[in-house]
């Protein structure tokens, strides 16, 4: 465990959460730092729905392979068990729970991980979602390693509450719905701007996360801005084809079976 | 557990519309959530242009004045769960967080009769159709299962209202009522999302009618809305402009 880096990653997290705080780019960047410091694959956050589901709210990779294994924890997985129980839940080789969890040790195998844990968001006696951690390789994982995805599992609880006092469970269900609101209009955002340019959906992310950071917007501000076509982001698509290796923005690619134009 | 509870409520909603002898609408979905949430009365706010907003139904005469209230104020629960995408829970309005919270509107409400107010956000990420409110004469928050059951009456009446004859182009006939794909929306999907937005481009819309547009050929071609998304993410499926669903198809 590199302490330094830690130490690092608790003092950017904290920074962050000042005036004019973006949750979903604050969780974005919890899940980033969580692979790197506890050594996974992946890594996601999942909020529990008062309607009843769980459901992702930031990622390490907007993969849909991944994305499909937090979904499906709706029905089974180790995210549904430490939302149920409200403690860890860890798998350290899939291929040994094809009896636990039958769709989802095979869709998570098929998706390329070996490993998986689920470390839960609590709140006093409530759980309000889980940290999910993918490795590609199995084994157990490091102990000390589980007590700062738990912390981090933590920081992303308090943050979700941060902009006011946390008496209130009608504050923490507000907070929840808008934050999940928001994931709705990111990747909503996604879609338009991925076939603008003719990208794909992980590209489009990050493109929308830093023209948000460039202009100083939240993401779904930003995100609902450019769905509303208030903001083009046509300057930021031009500076990103720059950067690209034989950088030209292209337009989508279009079979020519496609009936018309 | 999404599934039969989506079920539950649409056949809540079904019975509604069936006492009042009409096509289910947003109104009837708004009428059972009053019911089922245990709560006095409520009101729907359908969005307009801009920031317009058309009162389209209230529970009763109380309703009727917090909703005008909070227009002719410009604060509120309705104007706050429009402008953040979430709910507005005010389990209290005795308290001085409400207060500080809506100088204007905490006391005229209180003085109307309402003891909490509960205002639900008929949005689906930037796809905005209105508010639905609710008030209690008594304060008290609802409880998990109240405000799960309220969520996913928005969500009905959200499709509902988007559904209806003259919101938006193409949009009838599109699933509205139970035998439409109301578990499958109720289960959130991120390829939904993805796919109506690649269709604002493909179609050449608005976030809302390229929502409309992807139930509408889902429930015409007898697909699953998850999987006529996923084609399209995939880019396997393609959506043109009117005039119309002959031309799409198939990449």
């Amino acid at each position: 465990m590199d302490g330094q880096l830690l130490s690092e990653t608790f003092v950017e997290l904290t920074d962050t959460m000042v005036a004019d705080f973006d949750v979903i780019d604050f969780l974005h960047v919890l899940t980033d730092r969580s692979v790197v410091l506890l050594d996974v694959s992946a890594a996601g956050l999942l909020l529990a729905d008062p309607r009843g589901e769980l459901r992702v709210v930031a990622a390490s990779s907007e993969a849909a392979r991944l994305l499909e294994l937090f979904q499906l924890q709706n029905d089974q997985g180790p995210c549904l068990d430490c939302f149920r129980t409200g403690q860890p839940v860890t798998a350290a080789d899939l291929d040994a729970e094809a009896q636990r969890w039958p769709r989802f040790a095979a869709a998570a195998r098929q998706a390329g991980f070996a490993a998986v844990q689920a470390l839960p968001m609590r709140l006093r006696d409530q759980v309000i979602g889980a940290l999910n951690l993918f490795r590609a390789t199995p084994g157990a994982f490091d102990p000390a390693n589980v007590r700062i995805g738990q912390a981090l599992a933590d920081v992303a609880t308090i943050s979700l509450l941060h902009e006011r006092s946390m008496r209130h469970s009608d504050t923490l269900n507000e907070q929840l719905q808008t934050a999940l609101n928001s994931r709705v209009i990111i990747e909503q955002a996604k879609g338009k701007l991925a076939e603008r340019l003719g990208i794909d959906m992980t590209q489009a992310f990050s493109l929308l996360r830093s023209a948000a950071r460039d202009r100083n917007l939240r993401l779904a501000d930003l995100a609902q801005a450019f769905i509303d076509g208030t903001e083009p982001l046509t300057g930021d698509a031009a500076a990103r084809a720059r950067q690209r290796p034989g950088g030209q923005v292209r337009p989508a690619p279009r079979p020519s079976s496609w009936p018309r134009p | 557990m999404t599934v039969s509870r989506a079920g539950r409520i649409w056949g809540l909603i079904a019975v509604q519309a069936a006492r009042r002898d009409g096509n289910v609408s947003a109104a009837d979905a708004c009428a059972a959530a009053v019911a089922a949430v245990s709560v006095t009365g409520g009101w729907l706010s359908a969005a307009g242009d801009g920031d317009a907003v058309h009162l389209i139904w209230i529970a009763d005469v109380a309703s009727d004045q917090l909703a005008e209230l909070q227009l002719t104020l410009g604060e509120g629960p309705s104007l706050d769960a429009s402008a953040s995408g979430g709910p507005v829970l005010a389990s209290d309005l005795g308290t001085a967080e409400a207060a500080r919270r809506w100088p204007a509107f905490t006391p005229a409400a209180c003085q109307a009769g309402a003891g909490a107010i509960f205002a639900f956000p008929l949005r689906i990420g930037a796809i905005r159709a209105g508010v639905l409110g609710m008030y209690r004469t008594q304060p008290g928050p609802l409880s998990t299962s109240q405000l799960g059951d309220a969520l996913v009456f928005a969500d009905t009446a959200t499709l509902l209202l988007l559904d209806a004859p003259g919101q938006a182009a193409g949009g009838s006939g599109a699933g509205a009522g139970p035998g439409g794909q109301p578990a499958d929306l109720a289960l959130h999907r991120a390829e939904i999302d993805q796919a109506t937005g690649m269709l604002t481009e493909q179609l050449g819309t608005g976030i809302a009618d390229a929502f409309i547009r992807l139930r509408a050929y889902a429930y015409v071609n007898d697909l699953r809305l998850t999987d006529v998304a996923r084609d399209i993410v995939a880019r396997r499926l393609r959506l043109y402009p009117d005039p119309g669903p002959s031309q799409d198809g198939e990449v």
